[in-house]
Formats: structure tokens, C-alpha cells, sequence
């Protein structure tokens, strides 16, 4: 590359007058000044750079982008060439390309500060802690003066994994400190501190970890509290030492008593793990937790954990207090601090037993009001029925729940809580439009409370009735929004937005579920993004809250393994499998008709627009053209608002496919059945078969007997066995591998199918799977008809979600038995509406009045 | 079961949705990092047996101290789920927290914001909790309702 020929010195005063023109943000300045060296130099192309710069800042942003691009072609050896578009990539998150700008321009200015500090920023955001070790070891010779840059060291030894190192940077930092006066009571100070035992603690070394604890604990120079005692118990738990230990359990339960984990690590460290409790153990800590009950009375964990250890007569003598005290006392979250216990085989019994006894105690003792003193409150009645229903509703006993919390209603009308029970009962039972109605009850009788609004709009929702739900959403969201859904989306709440992406699902509206979905996708994008200020926001600070950062970190890398994202990836999957399947429900899934509450926000959002659009009009006239519009890119109208785009895309399956490649890939490799089942079902599609074996066998390996995975194995069968055109040798043979490690061999899929079915005769999702493999075998309809009623038998564990897969089902391979069955679930589930024909539901909501109708009017009512 | 327990990172998403179900002030995520990067020993948490959060106070000091002030804890928003009241658990999650201001920062007093019609919550925070009305300041929320200021000394 022939060498870059220097500016003129006048351009070269210029040139530098440009750099600061644009830190200082002069843009129209800026702009004049570099058309002047242009004018001279036209083949400038840092000039060239700036002043692409500068005009992306002003708002021309195509105009600036292809100047910035032009210029590091004329000068691919200059740093600020690179560092511009650096800066221009990272304004567009595109922080892998920009961390490549940034390195380049380090190539050719190697101690440029500033451009070490951006790219260790973005080699923390990439997790590329290899190369932030080394951008941090060189700053740190560059400035050994500063004191962070010693911690941003260590913290980066520490992030790749090499405590050893990063402890050796912090005791030179502490030794280099000794000589100056830290001032008593420095937050900041404590923080490094405290970071350093965690460091000592990674290294292994408990002991000089303590030391450097109690030593900065008396010193004052750790200010936290809390966080010395509980770094104080876990490190002499490591370092086993038991009796210490102990003592210093004990005393973060002085301090917190309502701290379940501190009462697990003392059970632990006197060897009676609470989770294993057995024969010999048992009376041993019974006894600790009975001391340790009388010693905080106040606090209920070791009263409740009595009850996780008791057995027998004690559990029933135990439970009785418990279970009475706290009905006496009206607390409503009893039933599901005991939720628990049930899952043990002979309590709920007990509970039963216990609660019902006491019932017709209270009821006596009400009826003979002779005794006003020893005698019972009627609170402790309304609150006993209720705690009875919900023993009933867990239980599946839906009648007697319902006559139960019918009787505390009778008794006391005005309570929400006894509402909301019901409508939950009714919910799990299968009557939605029910539980629609009691909920509102509910809501009513308390209109300022904005839980019991959430729950409403939840079941409309769940119910169908979406704009109900949103108007109601409305009475608490901001009133300045374009609409109720824009400012939940705003304040990104995934739990409306995953239920709303649902309810349009059932609704067939797939459009605009995937568009739910798509936003809770951002959500989390956003949230990924957030980290990035924080990189250099406790350096900017110096604060140090090291132990927060690093926690941040490890936070964001687990984010898209939480069940909402994941889910979220499984809904778009299954849209676009469905529309793949079956173009026309791509048209057909698209609302005709747009809804009231749709066209009223569309409204409001127009006019909000037009508004934004008269400021920035005016904007532009006072401050003519230097006004700084940042870098980073507007974001984008959108163009597909009902998602018929998304749905129509040729390579939707591609698309799907992008959301759910990075839950089953390296990091997460999730091992879910449902996520590696859905990218089966991707993969086979799009003609994958390796990949799609390789899903098969990763479900198989995480749960054989899973009817989606048993399902999946007769569909692979099916299709490799008629490949056409026939695959290469090497996938022929990964094939093979594949379907013998999931089949027993030689066996016919007819037998496998019935081998299934006979170990799995009581699940009803099993006996699905098993009719689903049949239609595919090729089983004649009337057979696969008779697995499909097979659910309705009364051996079979038969939910009503269960059922309504099955009518769905019965739907797709288009049997003429579809409503003879849809009429027997109807009478299997007396209390649902979910197997109602349209007509009967229209007569039973009527007759419920159309809930959510007027809520204007039962506001008034209410204020 | 609910426990107790210094809010971590992990816990401020179930903070954000808690809180976006109980009270009409949310907050974006970024929001509640700030918070945890920014005091981490402050915000606290009532998680329940299946580790959702229930309850929690999202705190901080208050950072434009004028001169002469003595540093104070603020607290931007404590709310406990409808179906969680009657075990104390607002009262638990304040009292931890105060403690945190005054270990860690020295906090004098800490203060916090209520709506002028919220009369539960004024309830709660001076007959359980013993803040006193300091002022009031007109049009504090988005709507045009005015706060009272609240303050509890803890010296």
C-alpha cells in the first residue's frame, strides 16, 4: 500500500480544528469545515470519515454511512477511519463488527486510550474475556496511576477464569493504597474489599479469605454488614469449620429470622439437611426446629419447616396449631404455604381431616352465642370455607369447592379474596366465562386495586375476550399512551403480552400473535442491550460494586434460558409450522375485521405521531440544521402492523428456525423435550436430517417415554425410510445411527406404537401421541377414532387441557366423530364451557350478561 | 413459605413484574439494574417456596444531597402481592432495608413518595411503619396527583 500523502499543514490546523468542533458537537461547524480541507484535499478520507460522521449525527444517515465507508477505503491504515465506523457499528448494536473496527484502528494506533477503554467495553459485552485481559494489562501499563484500572484489571483476570491473577493485582492495588489515607467509611473502598475475599474465596483459599474479612471487618474498611456476616458463614462452612459455622448461622438468623436459606445452611452444617430428613435424623431436627421456633416466635419458617419433617400423630397435632392459629387470624395465603405438603401421601388427608373438624367446631360455637368470650369469630369461619375450597379445588373435588366457597359468600358478600377463589375454581374446572364473571365480582368490590384488575384481564383473556381485557388493563395504565397494550409493551410486561400472543392464538388470529410474540423477542433484546451502559457505568462511577457487576454478567448470559423467552421462541416456531403445513391459514388467520379497541388505538397512536411529526417540524425551524440526533439509528416503522408479512414470508421456517438455533445450540443447549421436539419438527422440514437427528436423539437421551419424543421417533422412521431424492452416503449412515439408537431394532412402528400405548394406558397425552403416530402409520380412521375416545375412559388421568387437544386433533385428520366426542367431553367435564358448540356458549354467556361490558358504569359505582 | 432475602439480580425481573401488578408507577428493566448495580444491599425480596417474588422494596440513597444535608435512603417503590398482606411482609422488607441505609451508607432518614388518595399505603407506612407527612409536593405524578414526602429518622 503506497504511503498516504499528509495534509497541507493549513488543512492539518483544520483538520484538528474538525476533531474538536465535532467532541463539542458542533456539527454545522464541523460540517463547514470539513468541505473546506475536502475542497484541497478531496482524496482526505479521515476528512472523508468525519464529516460522514457528522452528517449521520444531523440526521443524514444513508448519506453519512456510504461517506464514512468511502473514506476508510481511501485511508485503510488510518485510526480514526476505523475508530468512526467503529463508533457508527456500535450505535447500530452491531457490536461484533464494531469490536473488528476497533481492533483495526488499535492496529494502527496502539496506546490510544480511548480506543482501548470502547473496546474492552465491547470485548466485556462479547464475552471475549481472553482479549479483555490483554486490552486491560495494556491500559494498565499505559496508566498505572489510576486506581481503576488496577480493579478493571483484576475483574477481567477474574472474568476468564483466573482468580490466582486477579487476586495478585488487588494485593499490589492494597499495597500501593497503604500509602495513602482512605477515608473512614468509603463505600467504594468496602466494595473492592469485599470483592477481593470473593476473588481469595475463587482462588480456593478460605482461610486468608477470613483473615482479609475479619481484618476489614474491625478495621471498618467492609461497611456492609450483611454482607460480611453472610460471606463470614459461607466461608467457615467451606472451610469446614463446623462450630464457627454454626455460630454464624445463628446469627444471621438473629438478624433475619425470616431467611429460609440461613435456616437451611445451620440444618446443613449440623448434617440434617432439610430436604432429606429420614428415620434417624428426624427427632434430631425436630428438636432444632422446635427450639428454634419458641426462640422467634415471630418468624414462621421454622414453625413451617416442623411440618415438612413431622410425621404421624405429631404432624396432625402440629398442623392443627399451625393451620389454626392462621385461620384465626385471617391470613389468606395459607392454602399455598401448605401447597407443598401435599405432594406427601398421607397429609393431605390429615389436613383435611383437621380442617373440616375445626369447621363444624366454629359453626357450633357460633350458633351457641351464649359464650362471646371462648367462642370463635366469624372471620375465622369465612376464612376456614375458604381455605377448605381451595383444599377441595387442588384436589380436582370442583363440587365441593364450589358449595363451600358458595357458603362463605353467603356469609360474607363483600369480600374479594372469596371471589377470586371461585373464579379460580371455576378456571381450573373448565368454565371460563364463570370465572369471567366472579373475578369481576371480585374486582368490583375493590376497583383501586390493580391485582385484582391484572387478574381479571387475565382470564377475559383467557376467555376470549380480548377487548374487554384491554379496556380494563386501561383503568391503570398511562392515560397518555397510545394505548393500554403500548404501555404495557412499553414497561415491557411479558406476562400480559405472552397471555395476550395466547388468547390471539386460540382466537386464530395468527398474524397477530406472532406479532406478540416478536415484541416479547425484543423485550428481551432490549434488556440484553442494557447491560452495555453498565460495562462502563461502575467505572465512570467508581463505585466497584464488582459483586453486582459480576452477577450482571452471568445474568445476562442465562436470559435466553428463561421459561417466558423460551416459550416465546416455541410460539413463533409454532405458528410457522402451522402456516407451513397449511398456507391458507395464513389468509384465513389474518382479522377481517379490525376490533373496536384496535382502531380506537390506531387512532390515538396517529395522532401522537402527528404530533411528534408538528415538533420535530418546528424543531427543524429554531435550530436549523445542527441539531444532534445521535447515532444511534430511528427505529423503524412498522410495516407488517397484523403480522400478515411475518406469516406469508416464503422462509418462515428459516425465520423459526433463527429463534429456536440458539436455545438448542452451545451455550444453552437447553434440555427441554418440548424445545428439542420443536426443532425436530423445524429441522425435518427444512430437509435437515442430521440436525434433525441429532434433536431426536438429544429428546430421546432427556426422556424416552415422553409422548412427544415417542411421537417424533415414528415420524423420523416414516420419513428417512423414503427419502427422494435419497440423501448422501455419510447422512444415509448418521441416519441409520440414529434410528437404531432410538428403536429397539427390527421392530414395526404398528407394534412399537401399541407397546407404547399399553405402558402409558392412563396418560391422556400419551394415548394422543399414540393416535397422532397411527394417522401417520396409516392406521384406518375408525381406529385411530376409538384411541382418541380412549381418553374418556375412567381409568385415564383425563384433564380438560388434555381433552381439548384431542378435539383439536379429531379436527385435523377432519373425523366425522369430532363433535360426538366434543358432546362426551361435555358431559365428562359437567362444570367446563370449553367443549361447548358455539350456540350454547352464546345462551350461557348471555345468561352471565356480557361481562366487562359496561365497566365505565360500574366504575362510577364503584369511585 | 416466604422468605426474606437481599434482592440479587436475578430477582429484578420478578420485581418488575410484581411490581407492574400491584401499583400504577412502573418501571422499565433497566430501571431496577440501576438500582441493584448502583446500591446492591438495599433492595429486598419476599420470594415464596417455588422462588417467585411476592414482594419487594426497590431502594436507594438519595444522590442530590445539598450541602450540609446528611445522606438519606429514598425508597422508590414497596409493594406486596394482594393475596401475601396480613404476615407483615411490607414491614419486614422496610425494616431490613433501613437497616442496610444505616450500615452501609449512614443514612440519616429515608423518605419515600406516596399519592395524596392512597390512603391504604399512608396507613401502612405511619401507623406500622412511623413516617411522618413532611410535605407535600403538588403535581408529583404523571396524572397531576399530588405526594406527600415522607420521612422516618433513623438516628
Amino acid at each position: 500500500m503506497p504511503p498516504k500523502k499528509p495534509l497541507a499543514s493549513k488543512e492539518q490546523h483544520l483538520f484538528r480544528e474538525l476533531l474538536s468542533l465535532y467532541e463539542a458537537r458542533q456539527l454545522k461547524k464541523g460540517l463547514k469545515t470539513a468541505d473546506q480541507i475536502l475542497k484541497k484535499a478531496p482524496d482526505s478520507g479521515e476528512t472523508m470519515c468525519m464529516k460522514g460522521l457528522i452528517l449521520t449525527h444531523m440526521g443524514r444517515r444513508e448519506e453519512g454511512i456510504d461517506l464514512v465507508k468511502k473514506g476508510i477505503r481511501l485511508d485503510l491504515t488510518s485510526h480514526i477511519c476505523w475508530h468512526v465506523f467503529g463508533l457508527i457499528q456500535k450505535a447500530e448494536k452491531n457490536y461484533e463488527e464494531a469490536l473488528k473496527s476497533y481492533t483495526q484502528a488499535l492496529r494502527f494506533d496502539k496506546e490510544n486510550i480511548s480506543l482501548l477503554q470502547d473496546a474492552a467495553t465491547l470485548q466485556t459485552h462479547l464475552r471475549n474475556y481472553e482479549a479483555l485481559q490483554d486490552t486491560r494489562e495494556l491500559i494498565l501499563k499505559l496508566r498505572p496511576n489510576h486506581r481503576r484500572h488496577w480493579i478493571l484489571l483484576a475483574l477481567a483476570y477474574h472474568l476468564n477464569g483466573n482468580p490466582s491473577d486477579a487476586r495478585k493485582v488487588l494485593e499490589s492495588y492494597q499495597k500501593m493504597l497503604k500509602a495513602r489515607d482512605i477515608p473512614d467509611y468509603d463505600v467504594e473502598h468496602s466494595n473492592v474489599l469485599l470483592y477481593q475475599v470473593r476473588v481469595i474465596e475463587d482462588c480456593g483459599d478460605f482461610a486468608s479469605a477470613l483473615a482479609l474479612l475479619d481484618g476489614s471487618a474491625k478495621s471498618r474498611g467492609i461497611v456492609d454488614r450483611t454482607a460480611i456476616m453472610e460471606y463470614r458463614a459461607r466461608l467457615l462452612t467451606k472451610q469446614g469449620d463446623t462450630a464457627e459455622a454454626e455460630q454464624a448461622w445463628r446469627l444471621l438468623i438473629e438478624k433475619n429470622s425470616d431467611c429460609l436459606h440461613y435456616f437451611r445452611e445451620l440444618f446443613r452444617i449440623k448434617n440434617l439437611p432439610l430436604d432429606a430428613v429420614s428415620g434417624e435424623n428426624r427427632e434430631q431436627a425436630v428438636a432444632l426446629l422446635l427450639e428454634l421456633s419458641s426462640q422467634y416466635p415471630r418468624s414462621s419458617v421454622p414453625a413451617r419447616l416442623l411440618l415438612d419433617v413431622s410425621e404421624g400423630p405429631e404432624f396432625e397435632e402440629r398442623v392443627r396449631v399451625y393451620v389454626l392459629d392462621r385461620l384465626r387470624r385471617g391470613i389468606p395465603s395459607l392454602f399455598v404455604d401448605l401447597k407443598s405438603l401435599y405432594a406427601n401421601p398421607s397429609k393431605p388427608h390429615v389436613i383435611e381431616n383437621v380442617t373440616t373438624q375445626f369447621r363444624t367446631e366454629v359453626e357450633s360455637s357460633l350458633r351457641s352465642s351464649s359464650s362471646p368470650e371462648g367462642g370463635e369469630s366469624p372471620t375465622t369461619l369465612v376464612w376456614t370455607l375458604y381455605f377448605l375450597a381451595q383444599h377441595y379445588s387442588f384436589l380436582r373435588r370442583y363440587e365441593e369447592a364450589i358449595e363451600t366457597i358458595d357458603f362463605a359468600i353467603e356469609d360474607t358478600p363483600t369480600l374479594p379474596e372469596l371471589y377470586a377463589c371461585k373464579a379460580r375454581i371455576l378456571k381450573r374446572a373448565g368454565d371460563l366465562v364463570g370465572a369471567v364473571r366472579e373475578i369481576e365480582e371480585a374486582r368490583c368490590l375493590d376497583g383501586q386495586d390493580r391485582f385484582l384488575n391484572t387478574k381479571s384481564a387475565k382470564y377475559h383473556l383467557r376467555a376470549g375476550l380480548r377487548e374487554e381485557a384491554i379496556s380494563l388493563l386501561g383503568l391503570f395504565t398511562k392515560k397518555d399512551a397510545a394505548s393500554p397494550s403500548a404501555d404495557l409493551e412499553d414497561m415491557q410486561s411479558t406476562l400480559y403480552l405472552l397471555e395476550d400472543a395466547s388468547c390471539l392464538y386460540r382466537l386464530s388470529q395468527l398474524g397477530p400473535s406472532l406479532k406478540r410474540y416478536l415484541v416479547v423477542q425484543s423485550i428481551y433484546d432490549d434488556m440484553s442491550s442494557d447491560q452495555y451502559d453498565f460495562h462502563s457505568y461502575s467505572t465512570v462511577r467508581q463505585r466497584f460494586t464488582l459483586e453486582a457487576y459480576t452477577s450482571l454478567l452471568k445474568w445476562e448470559d442465562g436470559l435466553r434460558a428463561q421459561p417466558p423467552f423460551v416459550d416465546t421462541a416455541l410460539g413463533i416456531a409454532r405458528i410457522l409450522i402451522a402456516v407451513h403445513d397449511d398456507p391458507a391459514l395464513a389468509t384465513s388467520s389474518t382479522p377481517s375485521k379490525r376490533s373496536d379497541a384496535d382502531k380506537k388505538a390506531e387512532k390515538k397512536a396517529k395522532k401522537a405521531a402527528l404530533k411528534v411529526l408538528d415538533e420535530v417540524k418546528k424543531g427543524t425551524q429554531n435550530s436549523s440544521s445542527n441539531e444532534d440526533k445521535g447515532l444511534e439509528p430511528p427505529t423503524a416503522k412498522d410495516d407488517d402492523p397484523t403480522g400478515v408479512k411475518a406469516l406469508t414470508a416464503s422462509d418462515g421456517l428459516e425465520q423459526a428456525w433463527k429463534y429456536i438455533k440458539p436455545l438448542v445450540s452451545e451455550p444453552l443447549s437447553l434440555n427441554r423435550t418440548d424445545v428439542l421436539a420443536c426443532a425436530y419438527d423445524l429441522s425435518i422440514r427444512r430437509r435437515k436430517y442430521v440436525l434433525a437427528a441429532k434433536s431426536l436423539l438429544s429428546a430421546h437421551q432427556n426422556d424416552p417415554e415422553n409422548p412427544e419424543t415417542h411421537l417424533r421417533v415414528v415420524d423420523f422412521k416414516l420419513k428417512v425410510s423414503s427419502l427422494s431424492p435419497p440423501p448422501s452416503e455419510t447422512i444415509q449412515s448418521l441416519v441409520n445411527q440414529t434410528l437404531l439408537k432410538v428403536l429397539p431394532d427390527e421392530i414395526a412402528l404398528e407394534t412399537l406404537n401399541s407397546q407404547y400405548l399399553q405402558r402409558h394406558s392412563d396418560d391422556p397425552r400419551a394415548i394422543l401421541a399414540v393416535a397422532d403416530a397411527s394417522t401417520r402409520i396409516g392406521t384406518p380412521l375408525q381406529e385411530v377414532e376409538d384411541t382418541v375416545f380412549g381418553i374418556l375412559n375412567p381409568n385415564v388421568k383425563n384433564d380438560v387441557k388434555s381433552s381439548l387437544a384431542a378435539c383439536e386433533f379429531l379436527n385435523r385428520i377432519k373425523s366425522p366423530r369430532k363433535d360426538e366426542f366434543r358432546s362426551e367431553c361435555d358431559k365428562h367435564f359437567p362444570l367446563s364451557t370449553m367443549f361447548k358448540t358455539a350456540e350454547e356458549l352464546a345462551g350461557y354467556k348471555s345468561q352471565n350478561g356480557s361481562a366487562g361490558g359496561n365497566e365505565d358504569e360500574k366504575e362510577v359505582v364503584n369511585a | 413459605m416466604i422468605t426474606i432475602r437481599v434482592a440479587r439480580i436475578e430477582d429484578l425481573m420478578g420485581m418488575q413484574a410484581c411490581n407492574l401488578q400491584n401499583l400504577p408507577e412502573n418501571y422499565q428493566m433497566k430501571y431496577y439494574l440501576y438500582h441493584g448495580q448502583t446500591w446492591p444491599g438495599l433492595s429486598y425480596v419476599a420470594e415464596d417456596d417455588k422462588g417467585r417474588i411476592v414482594g419487594y422494596i426497590l431502594a436507594k440513597m438519595e444522590e442530590e444531597v445539598e450541602s450540609g444535608e446528611p445522606p438519606h435512603g429514598h425508597v422508590t417503590s414497596i409493594s406486596v402481592i394482594r393475596s401475601y398482606r396480613r404476615l407483615g411482609i411490607a414491614k419486614k422488607l422496610m425494616i431490613q432495608s433501613q437497616e442496610a441505609m444505616a450500615a452501609i451508607y449512614k443514612a440519616a432518614y429515608v423518605s419515600l413518595h406516596v399519592r395524596k388518595s392512597n390512603r391504604a399505603a399512608i396507613g401502612l407506612y405511619r401507623d406500622t411503619l412511623g413516617f411522618e407527612v413532611h410535605n407535600v409536593e403538588k403535581g408529583y405524578y404523571a396524572d397531576g396527583e399530588d405526594a406527600f414526602g415522607m420521612r422516618l429518622s433513623l438516628k
